[in-house]
């Protein structure tokens, strides 16, 4: 019995958490690694980007609210998210076509390209919290949990309560959907091969009559429906705040990084490396001990090894380490 | 129209800008504006020691201005009373416990041959060290906390002069750096620009959360001047005398005074930067640092230690940035660590750089001046421009409210489009590298 | 520093932030200041005068290649000599200053090597000529990108030029050895069906007894009707199986002729082939 209620305190206070954050920073750093891949630099913006979709989800969540539609027990973020995803789209479109597109032409470096998307970070962020304020927004309505602790401990009797919300089991199925339909792009459509070859040899794929333009504007779109959708679960999951969202740049370029940067299965498994990392390591793991242990030996402390507030440390410390013993991440981050 | 003139000409709109403030808005927020953007252009400085001389990328200056900030705490405070008996050596033992483990896993690490064992023995060092650094750290932590932690709770500093603790922030920093550079730029590949970005949110975090060091977001506050008090100004017959004589009001007088006292220690210390930079760059040092940028290839093949000199470079860049760090917590009188955010001490620095026209000393304190100046005054220009836009709006109109409300962060957009306008249309900046 | 500002990165080589791997370096240089038209074939590079960069130093001068359909024409020639660059003229990389270039009759001299590759010319270049990160068969693929029709009989027919590679189908091209992976990239260029397949150096890095392999196999396609234009460091193995042979110094044709005459010549063996 003690076994379970350990197993139950774990699932409820980590394994969910973390694999429903983990969810969410695969989806993310997925994004900053196409990018990275194809058009060879860095995002800067990326946190914003997700921002930006995610403020149109909200902006949409609420009209649609104040037109009396709802999801059912299922958020109406969901309903509105195609139509963010479609804003996110043309504004990363129309930033590709007015900013980034000159610098290709001019076969600019890079580093240029990452110095010019602090800029195009400094507008978005500017644009976010012009159009909605920085303040934090709530927009997820609908059932709040798919098992509550209550309805858990009356079905099993253990003493320990498992809760699901139902923001967490949406995060999942979503990042699994779209995880799927990504790959399923990368490895079997046409243009999707065009882009994995664009990313492996640009030469080449110009000798092979692949157009660059259209390969980075596939990429733009790709990115914006991922960084929207990474935005809208991550904002229904814990809140919406603009300035939330720019620091989630670094465990989105960390999990991009310790995946292998470049590489899409990279990606997600370091999304999940770096949650989990975070939320065991500031997990106060009393609770969970005191099942395991004999009663003499239980833990007087929280025997919580770093507090939450350096969950940041965390995901640095994976990165160094990943770095030092395997320079290329875990998936040898090559190609899209 | 020759380069001095053109130089001269930027200067002198910068300065036109900082005067006409002063006539239209008022003095103090003219000198106030200086005083910042003698501080941005030694951070600027900074920088492009960093990316301009060695075209390193550093995303992490915000946690080294910080690491100046703390550096003026723990320099210039007074030690709190019975702080250091009750937890803090016990702290300090923690710290070197915590360092001896680390020194002590890559030292197994290089003894031993790969393998399991090492493997073990590693993971076993780290554990026992890390629960050996937790027992001695958190009953000392905790006494520490526990004297006074309304206004203390902290182990406060040496009580040495307020002025010897801008080298200390630089110390600090360059410490820190030190730290960073050796284990970012030794990996087999660069990995800077993400090391600095993790370090400098970790550097926040730490400054946030231990309270003992400098009380984290409870801030320290009160911090010593290296220049006289207002109130003691103006309980002084001699500067009342010398106001009046000027035609000015008292209160006025003394707190422009402060700040213009400030502005020549800055400005003294802005000198010795910039012409310690100029001749930097004009030394073999600078111009063997510049022929690696330009071809490190060829550097290393005639013998360069390249991974060293670029470790140098960084470690001063960031040393200057923390000096800077450590005027602008004087200048504050207080240590707050919950108001440093990488936008504005680190992304805004970039922007002073990039504007000003990276690898070129005088570009970079130009574009501190003006990007400083941008950032305070688009807010009430931004204002000025959505009250013109919204003016035919009715008066309770929700768009006119908002749009009004919004306008502090026009400054963000603004920045934004600075940067990419010069970025495209004068990629080398306003006072391009010669 | 470099002239343009955009392409300066100050030696920055931070991989977090910059990729270094894949990027392009091809930079069309097309058109000519003089049209020349000396000589008549399929596909002749005719009297090219011009080198690298707008300003950049002549390398070639007046310099012409030229191959007819069932030939294979090799470019060899002194380390220098120009004769990768005379390829790329070819195929318009390279800024020309004087000369044209001719395919099936039609001047293409101001396309871009793109639209060059869409007239129906086949390029292999010297490096970097596969996607090592995708599979043969995803290879052959994108080879046969700029086709809307069916391209799977082009893939047998280059499977059936290159048994390995059908087994190798479903393996990264990274993977492969070298020999191999110059099947892979001469397979890449075939998919096009390509009226012209030039070669440039297919044989460097390989072992001797790779090389006669792929020069067996480069036999066979060229048995297919397909003019086949290569550039080769290995002179004599090459001049060998040459209908034609250009002999090139510094940038100009030195000797032209046959494979069998260059190598009787007594004058190119002493000078080139070493006795």
């Amino acid at each position: 019995m003690d076994f379970l209620n350990a197993i139950v305190a774990l699932s409820n206070f980590v394994l969910i958490p973390a694999i429903a954050y983990g969810s969410q920073l695969a989806l993310g750093a997925l994004g900053v690694t196409l990018i990275y891949g194809i058009l060879r630099f860095s995002n800067f913006a990326h946190g914003d980007t997700m921002a930006f979709g995610a403020m149109l989800a909200v902006l949409i969540t609420w009209l649609l609210q104040s037109m009396g539609v709802s999801f059912g027990p299922l958020p109406t973020a969901l309903l509105a998210l195609p139509f963010a995803i479609l804003g996110t789209m043309v504004l990363v479109l129309l930033t590709d076509r007015v900013v980034y597109r000159f610098y290709r032409e001019q076969k600019a470096k890079p580093v240029i390209l990452v110095i010019v998307s602090m800029g195009v970070m400094f507008i978005m962020n500017g644009l976010v919290r012009f159009i909605i304020g920085p303040n934090d927004q709530r927009f997820s309505d609908g059932e709040r949990f798919i098992i509550s602790v209550r309805e858990f401990k009356a079905m099993t009797g253990l003493k320990e309560g498992l809760a699901i919300k139902t923001t967490q089991g949406i995060t999942v199925v979503v990042a699994v959907i779209c995880v799927a339909l990504l790959f399923w792009y990368l490895n079997r459509t046409r243009t999707g091969k065009s882009m994995r070859a664009y990313s492996d040899n640009e030469d080449l794929a110009l000798l092979s009559g692949i157009n660059p333009e259209r390969v980075v504007m596939y990429t733009w779109l790709i990115v914006a429906a991922l960084a929207t959708t990474a935005g809208v679960l991550y904002g229904l999951d814990k809140s919406f705040k603009p300035f939330v969202y720019f620091q989630l740049l670094l465990p989105i370029f960390a999990s991009a990084i310790v995946g292998g940067l470049g590489s899409p299965l990279g990606a997600i498994a370091g999304g999940f490396v770096i949650a989990f990392s975070e939320v065991t390591i500031t997990y106060a793991w009393k609770k969970v001990l005191k099942y395991m242990l004999p009663e003499s030996l239980e833990p007087s402390s929280l025997v919580q090894l770093l507090s939450t507030d350096y969950k940041f440390a965390v995901s640095f410390v994976i990165l160094i380490v990943v770095l030092l013993f395997k320079p290329t991440g875990l998936f040898k981050g090559k190609s899209v | 129209m020759s380069e001095t003139t053109k130089n001269t000409a930027l200067f002198g709109l910068v300065f036109g800008l900082i005067v006409l403030t002063g006539f239209m808005q008022s003095w103090n927020v003219a000198v106030l504006i200086l005083n910042m953007g003698l501080i941005s252009a030694i951070m600027a400085l900074g920088v492009n020691l960093q990316w301009g001389f060695a075209g390193l990328f550093n995303v992490g200056v915000m946690g080294f201005v910080a690491l100046g900030g703390l550096a003026v705490v723990l320099t210039s405070a007074a030690p709190v009373e019975g702080a250091w008996s009750a937890g803090g050596w016990r702290i300090v033992i923690a710290l070197l416990a915590g360092a001896g483990t680390i020194v002590g896993t890559v030292m197994v690490r290089q003894r031993m041959a790969a393998g399991r064992a090492r493997n073990i023995a590693t993971i076993a060092i780290l554990v026992v060290g890390f629960f050996l650094y937790r027992g001695i750290f958190d009953p000392g932590v905790a006494a520490v906390e526990a004297i006074n932690p309304a206004l203390q709770g902290n182990l406060g500093g040496l009580n040495l002069p307020v002025l010897l603790a801008w080298p200390m922030g630089g110390l600090l920093a360059a410490g820190v750096a030190w730290l960073i550079g050796k284990t970012a730029l030794g990996l087999r590949s660069d990995y800077l620009a993400i090391a600095t970005l993790g370090i400098a949110e970790i550097i926040i975090a730490v400054m946030k959360n231990e309270d003992w060091l400098a009380r984290g977001v409870k801030n320290v506050v009160g911090l010593d001047r290296p220049v006289p008090y207002e109130i003691d100004l103006q309980n002084s017959s001699a500067f009342i005398n010398r106001a009046e004589g000027l035609g000015m009001d008292v209160a006025t007088a003394s707190s422009l005074f402060v700040k213009l006292n400030y502005s020549i220690l800055f400005a003294v210390v802005l000198a010795i930067i910039f012409v310690m930079a100029q001749l930097a760059l004009k030394s073999p040092w600078g111009r063997m640092m510049r022929a690696i940028r330009d071809n490190e290839v060829a550097a290393e093949a005639m013998g360069k230690d390249v991974t060293n000199r670029h470790l140098q470079i960084f470690v001063i860049g960031s040393a200057v940035c923390g000096i800077a760090g450590a005027m602008m917590t004087t200048l504050d009188g207080q240590l707050t660590p919950g108001t440093y955010n990488p936008l504005r001490y680190t992304f805004l620095i970039w922007v002073m750089v990039i504007v000003g026209g990276s690898g070129n000393n005088l570009g970079a304190v130009l574009g501190g001046f003006l990007i400083w100046f941008l950032w305070v005054q688009v807010e009430p220009m931004g204002l000025w421009l959505m009250e013109v836009i919204t003016l035919g709006m009715a008066e309770d109109s929700g768009l006119k409210k908002h749009l009004i409300d919004s306008a502090a962060h026009m400054r963000l957009l603004t920045m934004g489009v600075i940067l990419l306008l010069v970025l495209r249309f004068s990629p080398r900046g306003l006072i391009p590298e010669k | 520093m470099t002239g343009n500002p955009y392409q300066d990165d100050r030696g920055n080589k931070d991989a977090s932030i910059a990729n270094p791997q894949g990027g392009g370096e091809m930079t069309p240089a097309v058109g000519t200041g003089k049209e020349m038209n000396t000589t008549d074939a399929f596909l002749v590079g005719d009297s090219m005068t011009g080198g690298y960069g707008k300003d950049g130093p002549d390398i070639l001068h007046d310099c012409t290649i030229a191959v007819n359909p069932g030939e294979i024409a090799v470019i060899v020639g002194p380390n220098g000599a120009g004769k990768s660059t005379g390829m790329k003229a070819v195929f318009g990389m390279l800024n020309l200053r004087q000369g044209s270039v001719r395919l099936d009759g039609e001047d293409i001299t101001s396309l871009s090597p793109q639209a060059r590759v869409a007239k129906g010319m086949g390029f292999v270049p010297q490096v970097n000529n596969i996607f090592t990160s995708m599979t043969v068969e995803e290879n052959l693929e994108m080879g046969a990108f700029i086709r809307t029709d069916d391209f799977s009989d082009t893939m047998e027919q280059v499977y059936g030029l290159f048994p390995i590679l059908k087994e190798k189908r479903h393996q990264p091209a990274g993977e492969l050895s070298g020999g191999q992976r110059q099947q892979v990239a001469v397979g890449r260029a075939l998919m096009t069906q390509p009226k012209v397949l030039m070669l440039d150096e297919p044989t460097a890095g390989v072992s001797p007894i790779v090389m006669d392999e792929l020069f067996d196999r480069i036999i066979e396609v060229s048995r297919t009707g397909i003019p086949i234009l290569m550039v080769e460091q290995n002179a004599r193995q090459a001049l060998e199986i040459a209908d034609k042979g250009y002999v090139l110094v510094q940038g100009r044709n030195a000797y032209t002729g046959t494979g069998k005459d260059l190598l009787a010549d007594e004058e190119v063996r002493k000078s080139f082939l070493g006795g």
